[in-house]
This record gives structure tokens, sequence and C-alpha cells, in this order.
């Protein structure tokens, strides 16, 4: 004889069903590899199931892309906003915004994602004391960002810039979000 | 602790932190002596098996080895060459003693350690290009420069999270809120650690200066300057940077006085960045030799 369901049963069983779902989950993410991106460097994944981190933004940007139809996602950390004060001189194309930004999207292309499906978050950027001469990287790269992502029409769907923290992120390549954490601050979500 | 002790407690307690890196002084005066200090030299490093091993890994890996393999210190001496060798024990002394779990600053474990040596490297390429002091002398003033704020964390003052948690609303630095809230500064902390170590007056006076280069004695001032620098420029790296690092203020006089140029700084980060990724992995491990 089945058994007398009643509505509070009911509900009982959904939330348990909910809560193993939601531990399961937070256990997957938990063990998802981490592809580290160091200072001056970019990486891409094509795997759902990995986050992509880059530690200590300091006055550098942390630039985000993700396609989350086809769950393709890329980092960058650039340290400055230009390779025209070095040219004519061997250069790492992701030390720089201006350089930096078209190859990761580029690379993210020719893995399969699509332009037009690409949101891209920022982060980082920095900034010292007001001073007007001297140690203002973080401004510099913030205002090159902004010219790059109106010159490259890039759909910039979260800012997190500026003020005075050191910034550690994680980008989780099956959601898109990206995870921040700011020294004795406890981690969100952006 | 439950609040601001004085500031000779903090030192006391910091003397029982093993591997203090107090044979510095000591070293850098035999790096810079005749070849004859050389058996000094050796005697004082066998004296330290991790930094004996450290220095004889680094004669022997394939940046220095030759057909021959280094056996012993004395060979290593002379492979590496007395200044080589002062900046891996250098490194290795200081290190281990910045590595120490700490809480204090927001910092992760090796945080502060990460940042010195960012520091280190910022000062020593700044001092080669510009002409501002020995490399060695900006090395080691890079990575000693924020010892007293290790001993602060160490010595696990609750009032240091007051400080984070009134910066910014109630004080624009935090040189101001720690005048306020400790009574005294960490750099004062810093300079009267060095003061006990012996190190020269040199190092004393960066210690306690590098925040306000302005105010240290002519003497100095350009080294205390160049760290103030070189402080700055890692800070914007990045590495290691705890809650604090961002709420000092820039001494543009002492910076224009000694002739620093914001693009030339600027332009001197690829470089810095290429050495500092030899010591420190994107996963922030560090590497000393």
């Amino acid at each position: 004889m089945p058994s007398e369901i009643t509505l509070s049963s009911f509900f009982e069983s959904i939330s348990f069903l909910a809560s193993r779902m939601a531990s399961t989950f937070n256990t997957v993410a938990e063990q998802m590899p981490t592809i580290i991106v160091g200072v001056a460097d970019f990486k891409i994944s094509t795997e759902p199931c990995t986050y992509l981190a880059t530690h200590a933004l300091g006055s550098c940007l942390g630039v985000t892309f993700h396609d989350s139809k086809r769950r393709i996602g890329g980092m960058l950390h650039a340290m400055l906003p230009s390779a025209s004060l070095h040219e004519g001189q061997k250069i790492r194309e992701a030390m720089f915004l201006d350089t930096g930004i078209p190859r990761l999207l580029t690379a993210l292309v020719r893995a399969g994602a699509k332009k037009s499906d690409i949101r891209c978050k920022v982060f980082g950027g920095a900034q010292l004391m007001a001073t007007d001469n001297f140690f203002r990287i973080g401004s510099k790269n913030i205002d090159m960002f902004y010219r790059i992502s109106h010159e490259m029409e890039l759909d910039v769907v979260s800012w997190e810039v500026s003020g005075r923290v050191n910034r550690t992120i994680r980008l989780n390549n099956q959601t898109g979000d990206v995870i921040v954490k700011i020294p004795s601050k406890p981690e969100f979500i952006r | 602790m439950k609040s601001a002790a004085d500031l000779q407690t903090v030192v006391e307690m910091t003397r029982s932190i093993p591997c203090a890196p107090a044979i510095l002084p000591k070293l850098l005066k035999l790096a810079e002596g005749s070849s004859s200090d050389l058996g000094e030299m050796e005697m004082l490093i066998n004296l330290d098996t991790g930094l004996a091993t450290d220095v004889l890994r680094t004669a022997n890996s394939a940046y220095f080895a030759s057909n021959q393999r280094c056996e012993n210190i004395s060979d290593a001496i002379l492979r590496l060459g007395s200044k080589v060798l002062y900046r891996i024990a250098a490194s290795t002394l200081t290190g281990r003693w910045l590595v120490h779990p700490v809480r204090g600053y927001g910092w992760e474990t090796g945080d502060l350690c990460r940042h010195s040596l960012c520091v280190a490297i910022c000062a020593e390429t700044f001092a080669a290009k510009m002409q501002l002091a020995d490399s060695a002398t900006a090395y080691t003033a890079g990575l000693i420069h924020d010892l007293g704020k290790f001993a602060l964390a160490y010595a696990n003052f609750t009032a240091l999270d007051d400080i984070t948690n009134r910066v910014p609303d109630e004080f624009a630095t935090w040189r101001e809120a720690e005048k306020v809230i400790l009574g005294f500064e960490s750099t004062q902390v810093t300079k009267a650690l060095l003061e006990n170590w012996g190190f020269p007056s040199t190092f004393v006076s960066v210690g306690q200066f590098y925040q306000t280069p302005s105010e240290c004695p002519d003497s100095e001032r350009k080294i205390a300057t160049l760290i103030h620098a070189a402080k700055h420029v890692a800070t914007q790296i990045g590495y290691g940077v705890g809650v604090d690092g961002f709420y000092y203020e820039p001494d543009e006089d002492a910076l224009k006085e000694v002739g620093f140029k914001d693009d030339e700084m600027d332009a001197a980060i690829p470089e810095i960045l290429a050495t500092i990724q030899r010591f420190i992995s994107p996963s922030g491990e560090i590497r000393f030799t």
C-alpha cells in the first residue's frame, strides 16, 4: 500500500533533495582543478569543470572572458597598459593590455568560442594614494581597458576595479562566475 | 596580546623566533671584504645546514654547473663568487624567517616573504640603473625593510585588527592609524630589531625612514628613497601585498630629489618581473635558489 504523501512531507523531500544537490554541486565545484595564470600571462580552458585563477592583481588588471553557451573561458593578467613604451624590444604580449586582450580573444575564438557570446569581466587596477606624478599604473590600466573595450566592442558585464585592495580572482568555467578574494575580507562573486 | 603593548615587548617577543637573519650583517661584511675572508664565510655557512645545502644546490644547478660537481662549500664559493653567495644567503635566511605563519595584515603564509623579495629585486634593479647604491646593499635593504610588521604580526596584536577595521574610515593612512592605535609605528619596531642584531646604520635608517625618506638624514636619504620607490612599485605588482599595502603615501619630494621618473620606473617593470618570476612561481611558491 503506497504511503500517504502529505503536502508538508512533499516539501520536506524537495528541500532535502535540493540541499543534497547543492552539497553535491559544492563538492564538485570544490574538486574542480584550477589552472593558474601568472603575471603577464593568459590561459584559456575548454573544459567546463575547471577554474582559471590568478593571484594578487595589485595595480594589474585581470580580464576574464567567458562564452557561457560553449563553456569556454579565458583569463589575462596584464601588468601594464601599452607595449608602445617598449617598441623595438622583444615583448611578452600578455604583459600589456593593448597586446594581451586581442591575443586572448583570438585564442578563445580559435578554441571554438563565438565573439558575440563572450562576456567580459575586469578586476584589479588598485591605486596608491593620490599623487599626480608617481605610481599611477592602476589608473593608466583602467583608462586603457576602457579604451580597448570600446574599440573592440567588448561586452563588459562586470567592473571590479580601482580602490586600494589587492584582489585574487577565480573564474568558474562552468558558470562564468568570478570569485574575488581580498585580504581580510570574505570572498564574493561577480 | 590584548592591545598595544610597548615597543620593547614586541622586540622581546620576536627574539624567540627561530632563524632570525642575525648573521646577515656579518655575511655582508665578509662578502664586501677580501678573498682572505672566504674561509670565514665558509665556516659561517657550514654552521647552518639548510643554508649550506642551498648554496651547494645552486652551485650545481644548470645555471652555474660546469663539468665538475661542487662537493663542498669552499668549491661553491669559488664557483659562485662572494656576491652571488651573499645573495643566496640573504634570501635564504630572511625568507626562512618571513615564512612563519602569522596572523595580521590579511597575509597568507609567505606573503611578506614574497613582497619583500619583490621589493629587494626592484631595489636592486633601480640601484643599478640609477647608480644609487651598491646592488647587494639595496637587495638586502629591500628584504629587511618591513621586519617590524612581521614582528607585530608575530606578537599577535589584536590591535592590528582594529587598524584594519578603522582604515580608511577613520584614518587616511596606515601610519596614522598605527600612531594612534598602537602608540608607535612599525618602522620603529624594524629599527629596534635591526639595531639589536647589529645591522649597519644604513639598514637601520632604511627600516626607520623608508616610508618617509624626506625625514631621513642626508647621508642615507638616497637609499631610503630607493627602498621607498621599490616598495611602491612592488606594491603595484601585487605579490604578497596585504590589507595595508595601498594605504601609504608616496613621498614625491624625496622621489624627485633623487631623480625618479614615473615613466622610467614603469619601463623597468618588464625586466623586474622577469627576475621576480625566476624566484616566485605563478602559484606563489618561492624558490630562492
